[in-house]
């Protein structure tokens, strides 16, 4: 095979894999895991028990999220999910623990009951013809009223072991007992022994949450894409007259997708109950929330008749990632609202990038990228630089306020500084403004790069961003390398667009 | 979102018969629905039914939402009411409005959160801070310096939640300066700790001890630990709140300890120091309503005080 055979193959992989709606949500789940592997210590953020426990937190939300999937896809909305799983928790768990119902039965309940409403919902939309947004929105607040009332809004004792099997239950836990007891013979005892070694190491977050969340989108994926429900729903969300004059029942079929939806979340109100210490009337706030944005970072319009099913999976899995990495990672309270934003924003971005098939679009997109990148190398210093001017400011500013006779409320008085604290703002900014300095260049390089889109400017900014990531390495500031570096692949990348661009077509072509 | 229609009904009924409630007090919560909430509304009702006089109890629409509670509590104003007890879902955001009230004699009680830039009648609360180095110290007490453990915070934009955050820290780390402090943010929501606690447990073998800003955070840390075939006392817990789960779990040896407020008696106070101040009488600017160390030596005491069985 000739290096260009290798070349060419590698563009048409690419190019498949940017067909998919999925690829967007997958590429930054990629970038972010790489980024948190590199500024955590610890155990490794890649390690096998740690991606299951993401998996396994992901399921109740997830389980939610695929059933909206459905809803968009045929055009509409459920705003109610959040409040759907929290009534259903809330009820499962009370006739559980104070009508003495047996839990099996508790459960066939609660997921009645999430058919009921989205069967209400359904009818709603589908035969009276009130919006699906008023509806759901009606039902957001009617549900988690309901929940409190039915309930008192009080937690309930905790749930029967039965519960487990949709959450915490481990399907090795029982083999892995019997061979601690020596319980175990034949070929078993090996199989045990297997188990037991390998427990902390992988065993012990193989857990029924991720085996129901797995199979679930499995299945949701094969109902979808082989079943003439699926076909429906992609048609009717895509164009609601034309696949009614084309015979397709469409009322029933927008009935069904709410009605899917409200029991995905009472399936999620199980999966939840399987993991948490209760069962109250408050679970699910601002899921609805949640729950949409996976859909839509997973590549699935707004608008219905575009997307799929494992896009939002990837969804779930980003934004749950979002949360365990930056957990991890130790980043502060509110740095962590601010960039779970942004990532969405980038995921979303790169999927819009991805439906217009420009190569100047991706190009310029793949430039903004490394810009972006260095904006957040460059937040280590600058931000350090501009709290100590500000906080550096507010002192003179109260000094002054003081000499000129004013009375200083209390929180006034909390800007004043020390002598040690005044040295200690005037020691950070002159230790960063220069490296400051340096990093908003760069930036303002990277903006340039990535207007001109010029091939030998992208080359010299590359080099540059990984002058200044050394640079950082030996001004103590290493753990904002990692980015820049990225910011340089992403740069270099830029450059190369076009011509894959044009490689990719002439293979089409062929 | 109930809530408000609660609200409504009762600014509705309220403007038909307003005479009525004339002699009433006003009561705004934080919220209807968190469980050491709702002791501190019961305290707040039985105060109020004690006195004889009319407790007009509204809520903002979701804990913490400031415009809502600002809507409310002018709704009562324009009802007439003598005096208000309120508990600020945030500190800064309801000042004008308290001001406004204290302008125009009505007395303003602020029950669990201060009022941050105005004055107010009374202040009852327990010092949230205090407590909470208190939680620090008692906490530093179950771990050797150098081990690693968790703090599960409150919401880090309200008073409460940077209090208690910044007394644990101080007291812990004065007496245990070589240990590292994991932290996992939450808005008081026990399903965030859960999955943060999760997260760090499974990825770290090292931590001794879960520190909890408030109970559902502890039941949060305790499912955290089951879900990941953990036992009572593997890794530590420690509350606050005093709220009767997370006592309940001290008995079976998931919690260590637990710093409790007197939930029950901050609603007490709080509006029988209102009904004071509505008939003309003195109060006290500041009522401190304590606080319990509960440990499983304690727990006993503790429940026949708040009156669990």
């Amino acid at each position: 095979m000739t290096a260009t055979n290798v070349q060419d193959k590698a563009i048409s992989h690419l190019v498949s894999f940017f067909r998919k709606e999925w690829s967007g949500a997958f590429l930054a789940i990629i970038i972010l895991a790489v980024a948190i592997e590199l500024v955590t210590d610890g155990k490794p953020f890649f390690h096998p028990t740690n991606l299951m426990t993401i998996l396994n937190n992901s399921a109740a939300i997830g389980v939610v999220a695929g059933g909206m999937t459905l809803v968009i896809l045929a055009a509409g909305i459920d705003l109610s999910v959040g409040s759907v799983m929290g009534m259903v928790a809330a009820v499962t768990g009370y006739i559980v623990s104070y009508w003495g119902l047996p839990p099996w039965m508790a459960i066939m309940c609660g997921l009645a009951l999430g058919a009921l409403i989205g069967g209400i919902h359904g009818t709603l939309v589908a035969y009276i013809g009130m919006p699906a947004f008023i509806v759901t929105l009606a039902g957001l607040s009617v549900w988690r009223g309901s929940a409190h009332l039915s309930t008192g809004a009080q937690a309930t004792p905790k749930l029967p072991d039965t519960f487990d099997l949709f959450g915490r239950y481990n399907p090795f836990s029982g083999l892995r007992a019997d061979f601690k007891a020596g319980e175990l013979s034949g070929f078993m005892e090996p199989i045990g022994a297997f188990i037991d070694a390998h427990w902390m190491g992988f065993f012990r977050t193989f857990q029924m949450s991720m085996i129901i969340f797995i199979v679930f989108f499995i299945l949701l994926a094969v109902v979808i894409s082989n079943m003439r429900i699926g076909r429906y729903i992609y048609a009717i969300g895509s164009n609601e007259q034309g696949s009614r004059q084309a015979g397709i029942n469409t009322k029933m079929y927008t009935m069904y997708t709410y009605l899917i939806c409200s029991m995905g979340a009472a399936l999620g109100a199980m999966l939840f109950l399987g993991r948490a210490p209760y069962a109250k009337s408050d679970y699910g706030q601002m899921w609805e929330l949640d729950a949409i944005a996976a859909v839509v970072i997973g590549g699935t319009s707004l608008f219905g008749g575009r997307g799929t099913v494992i896009g939002t999976f990837m969804g779930v899995i980003l934004l749950k990632l979002i949360n365990n990495g930056l957990t991890l990672a130790q980043l502060e309270t509110f740095w962590q609202m601010v960039v779970t934003g942004l990532i969405i924003l980038v995921a979303v971005g790169i999927d819009i990038v991805r439906q217009s098939k420009s190569a100047e679009k991706v190009q310029r997109m793949l430039g903004v990228v490394a810009v972006v990148l260095a904006l957040f190398a460059a937040l280590t210093p600058v931000s350090a630089l501009v709290s100590s001017v500000i906080n550096l400011h507010e002192h003179n500013s109260m000094v002054a306020m003081q000499l000129a006779g004013e009375k200083l409320a209390a929180y006034q008085n909390a800007r004043l500084l020390d002598e040690t604290a005044l040295a200690a703002l005037g020691a950070t900014i002159s230790d960063t403004w220069l490296m400051s300095l340096a990093m908003l260049a760069l930036v303002a390089g990277g903006g340039f790069a990535a207007w001109r889109m010029d091939r030998s400017i992208a080359h010299v900014v590359s080099v540059l961003y990984f002058v200044v990531a050394i640079g950082l390495v030996f001004s103590g500031m290493a753990a904002a390398a990692p980015l820049l570096i990225l910011g340089s692949f992403a740069m270099l990348g830029s450059s190369f667009v076009p011509y894959m661009f044009a490689r990719a077509r002439e293979l089409n072509e062929a | 979102m109930n809530m408000k229609k609660l609200i409504g009904l009762v600014a509705a009924g309220a403007m038909m018969s307003g005479s009525v409630y004339a002699d009433a007090i006003g009561y705004v919560t934080k919220s209807g629905t968190n469980a050491g909430w709702m002791m501190i509304n019961q305290g707040a009702a039985d105060a109020a039914s004690e006195a004889g006089v009319d407790l007009i109890t509204v809520g903002p629409s979701f804990q913490g939402d400031l415009s809502s509670q600002l809507e409310v509590f002018e709704n009562l104003l324009a009802q007439g009411v003598k005096a208000i007890g309120i508990a600020p879902v945030d500190s800064s955001g309801i000042a004008p409005a308290v001001n406004d009230a204290m302008e125009a004699g009505v007395a303003v009680v602020a029950i669990d959160t201060g009022v941050n830039g105005a004055d107010v009648t009374s202040f009852v609360a327990t010092d949230n801070y205090a407590v909470a180095k208190v939680q620090g110290a008692v906490a530093a007490t179950l771990v050797n310096d150098g081990d690693a453990i968790i703090y599960v915070t409150g919401n880090q934009a309200q008073s409460t939640g940077q209090e208690r955050r910044n007394g644990f820290m101080e007291a812990f780390k004065t007496a245990r300066p070589n240990s590292e402090i994991l932290e996992v943010p939450t808005e008081w929501n026990s399903a965030q700790a859960q999955e943060g606690v999760e997260a760090i447990l499974n990825s770290r073998e090292d931590i001794k001890m879960v520190a909890n800003a408030w109970d559902g955070g502890t039941m949060g840390a305790k499912a955290a630990m089951e879900n990941l075939g953990l036992s009572a006392g593997d890794v530590k817990l420690v509350g606050f709140d005093g709220a009767t789960d997370a006592i309940e779990a001290m008995e079976e040896g998931w919690v260590h300890a637990d710093t409790a407020q007197m939930l029950y008696q901050m609603g007490y106070q709080g509006i029988k120091a209102a009904v004071e101040a509505a008939q003309g009488k003195d109060v006290a600017p500041r009522i401190d309503t304590g606080f319990f160390l509960v440990t499983p030596s304690t727990a006993g005491a503790y429940k026949d005080l708040i009156g669990i069985k």
